[in-house]
């Protein structure tokens, strides 16, 4: 057996290359994850970053702001079709606690209030009407209103006092897709993932950096639904003073309970009576 | 360098240093990595988890609370079932109860009607509506407990209350047992995202509430939007 074959002599030989081999592997393991230790290394693109930071700065940067919504929404019909749902929402928003949603459908009219002390809801087609106590600030109040009432106050990502950190906080990754055009304005299209739930935005090119369209794209759920929003007539000049945002009831309205989720969960365990 | 190999001292070395290079090579190629992935940014999705259940939300829209009202179904209903989590859409959904009317009366029955008996009576039946015989016509009533159908009528809801599903459709509430899906007694306290066909508006204890067949709904604002939960005067 000649030098160049000298590799496969007996393994005594070569005791020292299996040595440094284990070594070598015992630094991989060493530069490995532990086990159940998760490694995401941050994939977000640092441009889609800087528009998203850029947008949310310039909605907390705002006062008050008013926003019209086209909402297109996937619903899976029991005939195994799916379909879409729409409605319009009309947003009003005052820094630092008010706010005031008026949500429109072929079948349904609804009103949510928020006025730095309660959330009140209004069903317009049947005039009812509820409200329960809230925190003193928006990002609380609808923390809240999501945790202890099952309500989603209607566009509330636009409204936090930090649009970006409140949305990006759990984004595992994201990147910019490039300028598109929504409805006629330019806008820079985003897309981001929180993994198992992708978000996209349009956001408006120049000087008014707002979102023309958002969508949500629920990956974990049967059919992946997706959540579609047009934002249009964007005004942050009229001032909205606080008759905008107190909820006076119609009148013949009729006040009712609004269930709180604790007390639902306690019931469905207890199965009614 | 054949030559150098043959030498026993050349031939160590070598392979000392081919070693260090494997042990080095994969740190350093995994750093590499990183530093591209840091360099361009690609979007990267995590492998998505087995189905092992369905996921619904209550509320869509809000990529705050993504996650705050989440229910997760240990399998995926039959598309027959309507299984409404989403309780902030406006869709019409035609289905055969909702045209209920109690005391209708009408030469014939619907077809695909088939003939039961409940607690000794005669029922004829046709997708969630019951009729009897009167004075040679046939006579819209309310659902009898008790009555045992094999399908579900089309459009039939889910609510749960305690561990129990009851499937609801035009104002009764069916259980399954077995094969069959039985009419029960109204469980008090369950909440429905709508009423039944036809109820009437009362006032109980000055208070707005509907009644269909003897019970009682009042309306409640459940996740936001107005449902109707059941109770006793």
């Amino acid at each position: 057996m000649n030098d160049i074959n000298g590799f496969v002599r007996p393994l005594k030989r070569h005791g020292l290359v299996l040595l440094l081999l284990t070594a070598g592997a015992l630094l991989n393991l060493a530069a490995a994850p532990a086990p159940g230790q998760e490694v995401k290394p941050s994939v977000i693109d640092p441009h889609a970053d800087a528009l998203m930071k850029r947008m949310g700065d310039y909605l907390a940067q705002a006062r008050f702001f008013s926003v019209k919504a086209e909402v297109w929404q996937d619903v899976q019909l029991t005939s195994g079709l799916r379909a879409q749902a729409g409605r319009i929402i009309d947003l009003q928003v005052r820094r630092p606690n008010r706010y005031h949603a008026e949500v429109h459908s072929t079948r349904r009219s609804r009103g949510l209030f928020y006025d730095g002390k309660t959330i009140t809801l209004v069903n317009r087609i049947k005039n009812f009407y509820g409200s329960v106590a809230a925190p003193p600030s928006l990002d609380k109040a609808l923390d809240a209103a999501s945790e202890e009432f099952g309500i989603t106050l209607p566009l509330e990502d636009l409204v936090v006092s930090d649009p970006y950190h409140s949305a990006m906080q759990k984004v595992v990754s994201g990147t910019d897709l490039g300028p598109v055009t929504v409805l006629g304005t330019p806008c820079e299209h985003l897309a981001f993932s929180l993994g198992l739930v992708d978000w996209q935005v349009w956001i408006e090119d120049g000087p008014t950096p707002v979102p023309r369209k958002i969508v949500i794209t629920y990956q974990d759920e049967e059919g992946s639904p997706e959540f579609t929003a047009i934002l249009s007539d964007w005004d942050f000049l009229t001032t909205l003073p606080d008759f905008v945002f107190n909820f006076e009831p119609p009148r013949g309205a009729t006040k009712i309970e609004v269930a709180e989720l604790k007390a639902r969960r306690e019931a469905h365990k207890k199965g009614g009576k | 360098m054949i030559m150098t190999l043959a030498n026993p001292a050349s031939r160590k070395k070598l392979t000392c240093g081919l070693a260090l290079l494997l042990a080095v090579m994969p740190p350093l190629f995994a750093a590499r990595q990183d530093q591209r992935q840091e360099g361009k940014a690609q979007p990267e999705r995590a492998p998505a988890p087995p189905r092992a259940a369905t996921v619904e939300r209550f509320n869509h829209g809000s990529i705050r609370h993504v996650d705050t009202h989440v229910v997760q179904r240990p399998v995926v209903p039959p598309h027959a079932i309507d299984v409404r989590r989403e309780v902030d859409v406006d869709i019409h959904r035609p289905r055969f109860w909702n045209d209920f009317a109690y005391g209708r009366r009408m030469r014939s029955l619907p077809t695909g009607w088939i003939s039961l008996v409940v607690g000794g009576a005669p029922f004829f039946y046709c997708n969630g509506i019951y009729y009897q015989q009167q004075a040679g016509q046939y006579e819209e009533v309310y659902p009898p407990i008790g009555a045992a159908v094999s399908v579900l009528p089309d459009g039939a809801i889910a609510v749960e209350a305690g561990n129990e599903t009851y499937y609801y459709a035009g104002g009764a509430f069916y259980m399954q047992q077995g094969g069959v899906f039985v009419i029960a007694p109204t469980p008090i306290g369950v909440v429905v995202p709508e009423l039944p066909p036809g109820a009437v508006e009362v006032s109980v204890n000055g208070a707005v509430a509907y009644q269909f067949n003897g019970v009682y709904y009042q309306p409640i604002f459940v996740d936001g939007v107005t449902q109707y939960q059941t109770f006793l005067p």
